[in-house]
């Protein structure tokens, strides 16, 4: 490579990345701003945090309520989805027989259609015939799960191939039933592609929009994105930049957690890991 | 059960109105409104007085309300906002429950003409709120020619290719089709003439060829922000955006026009069949009729209330409109004067929607 | 010693053979829940949308009336719904949404490419440095993302301040199709890069060597090489982009609130939302699935033909 195309290249991809965080680091910085306005700044103060009496995200009882809403919202779509997506992928991998086909392509369907369709079509079935689900917080949940299975399934079906099965093969042969296999060998080796699959569930329910918003049902169900968007088409004050920002640092907090966890167990296998190894697993997980 | 000032109408009582004398209700009460229809201040009082917590659901349009109350999507206590154009079909779909006057104290403050008004006589399931008019609302300050405001002529405006890209347009059908009526000298907003909606519905689609306007309801803020220099919108968005002006900005710069024969409406509270908690709502609907809570409600809201001790003139008096505004005020002859839009059936409905959407694929 | 582990399998297959030997048939089982949920929550509710689409509307409220026998169904909604993307008034939406969509996936490409590219190709800590911030958009709300970009770009927002200052006045959120598509871009660019650079990491770049061994120029070896070798990957990426991009309304909402704008997604939302026709919305949704499916179907075969051919 000729060195100026190179540096023609990196200033390239460094504009981009400018263009593409930057306007955002102004959001976050806008959050503490002292005026009402979301554009023009007038001086540093944590109002819209914790000082405005009504409408500060500490002391704005809605704020909190959306704040919480979505985190529930996020960890009960994992502690569902991770065990479900899981045990489907080891099963579609396994499975040769005839449906396997048939449930491979179920599986995958969910992440060719658009949010769009799937928050219409669930819309449409809890108001015409799974009536017994109310709309909010239930909906959601079995929205986002039903959205982020696939995406654990393509994630830990990755991992499986790249493990195959001569490792549980070896343990079933010195006489392991086949669930203390799974239990003892499979699971272990599939941890990476767990905790990374299940760090951007996390971030993708959290940032979710259309599927929320379709099944919502008001004020008690409303998640951050959700208010998010209302908001920008309703007054807004920086507060809005605030409780944005902290949709941002609870995702991070998300990520952060996956990486100790996997920091914690791979230290504790004995493996080396390194920074540049978990960004790869996590990139994965997202293409 | 569609009534008109003409013909007024009794509606259908369907289920029974609480008890009298029970205790109000503790806890949250969910209260499905418009977004900031209400001053979060006087709710905070309300909160303190009753020790109970107020928790609002927002709605962009009266049919997304009736949509989601339908499919049981929302689940609130108290309504705020609808007006008679979907009354009668919240009533046949029983999503209502009977008011008991017993709890509503001030219901001798709501002014004379709307205590028994012709969409609910005897306001069984109604309590008005908020009275206002529509027109046009702009800044003084950008160059919208104002002398151009008059009579019919006067809509046009909104037609005007200077003002691309700056413009905006309510997200009701109703009013905007009605304002391309008026333009065309249909002054009747319930018309079912066929030919004068499919025109209009042409009308409107050079409107957003020209002017590429905004669909919303939220010129109150995008005026006053400076994002938005002519808008339709209603009598109390402008008298709501003083409130969300610029620190340091002369309320001067906002104006409001309407014609005399304009579309006036009042909109109402009413309570859900199966509200949870019937007694609190009768009590945040009575303490909204008070008229000092009325009073600081209106500072955050803009609205005039439909209250009979807060006329324009005692409006302006108690310092709480300025001069400039004192046009998007409505009086008891203005009010008389204007045409109110009232519910349709469903086949004429049919047509104004299909006008609309005719507006709105672009 | 596993206890701390997440138990995922903690489904124990409860009628399972205990044989030595397992049956590939009894793996099945532990696809089944996951297979269970999903013909429940999801290939039910796209049936939901045909038994809407093809059902009856009550007339006064204008809700919609499923038939969820086929042998019932009516068409006559769905006829009205292509007439009107075809020759009538959802034509210009239809038309405009394809158009946005395909100069929104043209221009995320050229921007998505030569930062993947450049990604793949560097190494070192800058490589990881640079990865993590290109990756760091994903964490970011995509509303927060398009909310930063309104704020920028309002009458008193710092870009138009920053313009004024060379004397341009423009209103940037004029409701163009400009904003709109800039803003699209803005939106899916990071979902384009990803799955580019995951191409192009894999890449055998000692095929683009050998072809400059062969006397290659760096352009040749790139248009000719680097570029072919990529194509399954943009595709797939182009996919991954589009599909999502043809549904989408809120970016159009957030950016644009001109029916000058209107795409697709908007009008599904419209109908559904709004209340006022869901059976409309439910034709609209059934014929943007089949576009997708077209669109999916289409890229499968071909991408299954390029394997072979290798």
């Amino acid at each position: 490579m000729m060195r100026r195309s190179a540096r023609s290249l990196a200033t390239f991809t460094w504009a981009y990345i400018a263009w593409s965080l930057v306007p955002v680091a102004i959001a976050v910085l806008f959050s503490f701003n002292s005026g009402r306005s979301r554009s023009v700044w007038q001086g540093f103060s944590l109002r819209w945090w914790t000082g405005d009496p009504n409408a500060s995200l500490l002391r704005d009882e809605s704020m909190r309520t959306v704040a919480v809403n979505s985190v529930v919202l996020a960890l009960a779509t994992l502690v569902v989805t991770l065990p479900l997506g899981t045990a489907m992928a080891v099963g579609l991998q396994r499975w040769r027989g005839r449906g396997s086909g048939a449930a491979s392509t179920l599986a995958s369907a969910p992440l060719v259609t658009p949010e769009l369709v799937l928050g219409a079509a669930l819309l449409l079935v809890f108001t015409n015939l799974y009536a017994a689900v109310p709309l909010g917080r239930p909906a959601q949940i079995l929205g986002h799960v039903t959205l982020n299975l696939s995406l654990v399934v393509v994630t830990v079906r990755a991992r499986l191939l790249t493990i195959g099965s001569s490792y549980e093969e070896a343990a079933r042969d010195l006489g392991a039933s086949r669930a203390t296999a799974i239990r003892l060998v499979l699971v272990p080796m599939l941890r990476p592609a767990i905790v990374a699959a299940g760090v951007v569930v996390f971030a993708t329910s959290i940032d979710d929009f259309i599927v929320s918003s379709f099944l919502s049902s008001g004020a008690g169900s409303e998640t951050v994105p959700v208010r998010i968007y209302g908001a920008v088409r309703g007054a807004s004050t920086p507060a809005l930049n605030a409780l944005a920002t902290l949709l941002v640092v609870i995702s991070f907090l998300g990520l952060v957690a996956g990486g100790v966890i996997l920091w914690v167990l791979r230290r504790r296998s004995g493996e080396r890991v390194t920074l540049r190894d978990f960004v790869n697993e996590v990139t994965q997980a997202d293409a | 059960m569609i009534g008109t000032p003409e013909s007024p109408v009794t509606l259908p009582t369907v289920g029974e109105p609480i008890a009298d004398g029970l205790a109000p209700e503790s806890g949250t009460l969910s209260v499905y409104n418009y977004a900031d229809y209400v001053n979060p201040e006087t709710i905070a009082a309300f909160e303190e007085k009753f020790g109970v917590k107020v928790e609002f659901s927002i709605y962009d349009t009266e049919e997304i309300a009736l949509a989601k109350m339908r499919s049981g999507g929302v689940k609130p206590d108290l309504i705020i906002g609808l007006t008679d154009s979907v009354l009668a079909r919240f009533v046949a779909a029983e999503l209502l429950q009977p008011l008991n006057k017993s709890y509503l104290t001030n219901f001798g403050n709501v002014i004379e003409g709307l205590r028994d008004p012709y969409y609910d006589l005897g306001a069984q399931y109604t309590v008005p709120y908020v009275i206002y008019t529509t027109g046009i609302g702009y800044r003084t300050d950008r160059g919208i020619d104002t002398s151009a405001f008059v009579g019919d002529e006067g809509w046009s405006q909104m037609w005007n290719p200077a003002y691309a890209g700056r413009a905006g347009v309510l997200d009701s059908y109703r009013d905007t089709i009605s304002m391309a009526l008026y333009r065309n000298g249909v002054h009747d907003p319930n018309t079912d003439d066929a030919d004068a909606l499919a025109q209009a519905g042409s009308d409107l689609e050079a409107l957003a060829e020209a002017v590429r306007p905004q669909v919303d309801i939220l010129a109150y803020q995008e005026i006053a922000a400076g994002n938005r220099d002519i808008s339709l919108c209603w009598s109390g968005d402008t008298l709501a955006g003083v409130g969300y002006l610029p620190e340091g900005t002369s309320p001067d710069v906002l104006g409001f026009w309407y014609p005399q024969n304009s579309f006036t409406a009042n909109d109402f509270f009413c309570i859900p069949r199966e509200s949870q908690k019937p007694v609190l709502a009768h009590a945040l609907i009575d303490f909204l009729l008070d008229a000092d809570n009325s009073l600081a409600n209106q500072a955050f809201v803009g609205y005039q209330p439909a209250l009979e001790a807060l006329t324009a003139d005692s409006l302006v008096a108690a310092g709480a409109i300025p001069e400039s505004l004192v046009s998007a005020l409505v009086t008891p002859a203005s009010f008389a004067a204007g045409k109110r839009l009232v519910s349709l059936t469903p086949e004429v409905d049919a047509l104004w929607l299909d006008a609309w959407s005719r507006f709105t694929t672009g | 010693m596993s206890t701390s582990a997440p138990t995922s399998t903690g489904r124990a297959p409860a009628g399972a053979p205990r044989a030595s030997s397992t049956t590939s048939r009894s793996w099945s089982v532990f696809a089944l829940p996951g297979t269970a949920w999903l013909a429940v929550f999801f290939a039910v509710p796209l049936y939901a949308v045909a038994a809407i689409a093809f059902g009856r509307i009550d007339p006064v409220f204008r809700n919609a009336l499923p038939a969820w026998n086929p042998l019932q169904w009516n068409f006559s909604t769905f006829v009205d719904v292509l007439g009107d993307i075809l020759a009538g008034e959802l034509r210009g939406v239809a038309v405009r949404t394809v158009f946005y969509v395909v100069v929104a996936v043209v221009c995320s490409l050229a921007i998505g490419y030569p930062v993947a590219y450049f990604l793949a190709r560097s190494a070192g800590r800058t490589k990881t440095l640079i990865l993590v911030l290109i990756v760091l958009p994903f964490w970011v709300s995509y509303l927060m993302r398009m909310l930063a970009w309104v704020n920028l770009l309002q009458r008193d927002g710092l870009v138009a301040r920053f313009t004024s200052l060379f004397g341009v006045e423009h209103n940037w959120l004029d409701g163009s199709a400009t904003a709109v598509t800039l803003g699209l871009v803005y939106g899916y660019v990071p979902f384009l890069i990803l799955p580019l650079y995951a191409t192009l990491e894999r890449l055998d770049w000692r095929l683009v060597e050998a072809a400059r061994d062969l006397g290659a120029s760096p352009r040749q070896a790139f248009w000719r090489v680097t570029v072919p070798l990529s194509r399954p990957g943009v595709a797939a990426g182009l996919m991954l982009v589009a599909l999502p991009m043809l549904g989408d309304y809120y970016t159009n909402d957030i950016i644009s609130r001109s029916p000058r704008t209107e795409m697709l997604g908007n009008q599904i939302d419209f109908y559904l939302n709004a209340g006022t026709q869901p059976q409309r919305g439910a034709v609209l949704v059934l014929v943007l699935s089949f576009v997708l499916a077209c669109l999916a179907w289409w890229y499968v075969r071909d991408n299954a033909r390029s394997e072979v051919v290798r």
